[in-house]
């Protein structure tokens, strides 16, 4: 056990460590410390615009997943019906699928059948796409716990289907539907290869510009500062979702 | 009784929406449809067409000329695949690289598994697990990029350990992609493990004791054979998630190429020609998931 968080964890010590290496190159030992890499990041237009656009892509994706991977969980959680089994194969086909897969997927329908032009919508649809099924998952296994008891009650007291929804569904479903939510934006956030292949060359999200920084030697100081960042900045959804659902253990990611 | 005072309350809207309500409740089919309808056409409009379109621009070609994809059909595209014995070496190293880091995560997944399941305290499990997940939700690049670090030829983390015992790290190449993606990958195996284990009755393991088995024997008659489809359930992430990676690759491969790869260095060029290579680990997938199958293991993910 030690050794394998050892194993976990070490890489990402080296990360954060690393952001304060006085050294540009890489090499370890670290030399000496600094934070001028950090200011230098901070102040930094291409990082921020790069933010900002994955924060837009995430947002878009996110809200058409939440609709539609909630839609989805009803729809399969409380009825039996003819290719029920094939649609719920079909929701977890886009992660089953290797990510290139995927992604060559949804350019050739773009470019090559549909000819549209790649922006920021076409990288959004893709997202929605795949982050449909962290939401699907949370709020299937929610809907699973809480039987339909409360709802029935509900009914039985007079209150029609709106209402019960509004007072009784809504409500027991909410934690689940944000954890969904925050996991769905948290992997369109981290998205790389699906970005790569559905984006057009102007629209970079963060990952996209990790990516192309990452072989910029002059850069390497930066990249250091914001994969520290990014580091830190995982503990965020988990502690977030677990805060929520309560039930998340496997974060909602599988 | 409540239908009276919403009556009174909202004489017009109130009765509408009530009639609206009274006939979802009688028609549940109304009801499944009118939840299906916007997901499943989505679903079937941009994923499953987009899959159709990969398979039916596999059977294009490009003009050599002006590079625009022609489409008329021809299987001049799988003829290139199969004729050349590169791309099945590609696809031969692709499948051993992701059976290895599969076979490694079940090393290291299962003791982890177990131990958080069985051995410790109650109290550390919740914790123990966050451990596991977290890295999860770290960046996929930046935990490739640590992996850079780490096995970086001469000046990275490895050679830096290894180097008093008279070792020098692995550099770039098929042994750091392996590592890289076993450490992107050992979550995947290791939540579906401590599931299984958690629904594996601790009185089972003390039975088997009480009559006599060692330790190993119970691992090996007791524990392994109930686990096994968690396993599985595991292998299908780690072996899907490595089968189809390229920028790992990229990254810490050195010259090692897979299958990804290939496919990247030709969609901008011949799309038709990486949509015939992008089939191949899609058929690999349908093979492992048919041999699976029987395992119960896909009820599971």
């Amino acid at each position: 056990m030690a050794f394998g968080l050892a194993f976990i964890y070490v890489p990402l010590a080296v990360v954060l460590i690393n952001s304060f290496n006085v050294s540009t190159v890489f090499a370890w030992p670290p030399r000496g410390f600094t934070t001028k890499w950090w200011t230098s990041a901070i102040g930094n237009d291409s990082i921020r615009q790069a933010v900002l656009t994955s924060v837009e892509v995430g947002l878009v994706a996110t809200t058409a997943a939440l609709v539609m991977g909630t839609l989805i969980a009803f729809g399969l959680g409380r009825y039996s019906f003819f290719g029920r089994q094939t649609l719920s194969l079909l929701v977890v086909l886009p992660i089953a699928l290797p990510g290139i897969v995927t992604a060559l997927a949804f350019r050739t329908a773009f470019r090559t059948i549909l000819g549209i032009e790649l922006s920021i919508w076409t990288v959004a649809v893709a997202h929605a796409t795949f982050a449909m099924v962290v939401v699907y998952n949370n709020v299937v296994a929610r809907l699973r716990r809480m039987g339909n008891v409360a709802e029935e009650a509900s009914m039985d007291l007079g209150a029609n289907t709106f209402t019960t929804f509004r007072l009784i569904t809504f409500p027991l479903l909410r934690g689940a539907m944000v954890a969904g939510a925050l996991l769905a934006f948290g992997l369109s956030f981290d998205e790389i290869v699906v970005t790569l292949f559905t984006a057009p060359p102007g629209v970079t999200t963060l990952p996209i510009w990790i990516f192309q920084n990452l072989s910029r030697p002059n850069q390497a100081p930066v990249v250091n500062v914001v994969a520290a960042v990014l580091v830190v900045a995982s503990i965020i959804p988990i502690y977030l979702s677990q805060r929520l659902a309560g039930d998340t253990t496997a974060g909602g990611r599988i | 009784m409540a239908v009276v005072v919403e009556q009174t309350q909202e004489p017009v809207g109130g009765s509408a929406v009530h009639r609206l309500s009274a006939t979802l409740f009688r028609r549940p089919r109304v009801r499944l449809a009118a939840l299906l309808a916007l997901p499943t056409t989505w679903l079937v409009v941009v994923y499953l067409a987009a899959l159709f379109s990969l398979l039916a621009t596999a059977f294009f070609s490009v003009d050599s000329f002006t590079n625009a994809v022609v489409r008329t059909l021809t299987l001049q595209n799988f003829h290139d695949v199969l004729s050349d014995p590169a791309y099945l070496q590609a696809t031969v190293r692709t499948v051993a690289i992701a059976a290895t880091v599969t076979v490694l995560c079940t090393l290291l997944g299962f003791p982890m598994a177990f131990f958080i399941a069985k051995i410790a305290p109650l109290r550390w499990r919740g914790l123990l697990v966050a451990l596991v997940v977290t890295p999860l939700w770290a960046a996929y690049l930046v935990k490739v990029y640590a992996w850079q670090a780490m096995v970086q030829p001469d000046t990275g983390v490895l050679a830096w350990l290894l180097r008093p015992i008279g070792l020098s790290g692995p550099g770039y190449g098929a042994t750091a992609t392996i590592l890289t993606l076993s450490y992107l990958w050992l979550p995947y195996m290791i939540l579906p493990i401590y599931a299984g284990l958690q629904r594996l009755p601790d009185s089972l393991v003390d039975a088997s004791g009480d009559l006599g088995a060692t330790p190993l024997r119970t691992l090996r008659s007791v524990v392994l054979p109930l686990i096994y489809p968690s396993v599985v359930a595991g292998s299908v992430f780690t072996f899907s998630l490595s089968l189809g990676d390229y920028i790992t690759v990229q990254i810490v491969g050195g010259q090692t190429q897979m299958i990804g790869n290939i496919v990247y260095q030709n969609y901008t060029g011949n799309l038709p020609f990486a949509a015939a290579i992008a089939t191949i680990p899609v058929v690999i997938m349908v093979i492992y998931l048919t041999l699976v199958r029987r395992t119960g293991a896909l009820d599971n993910l």
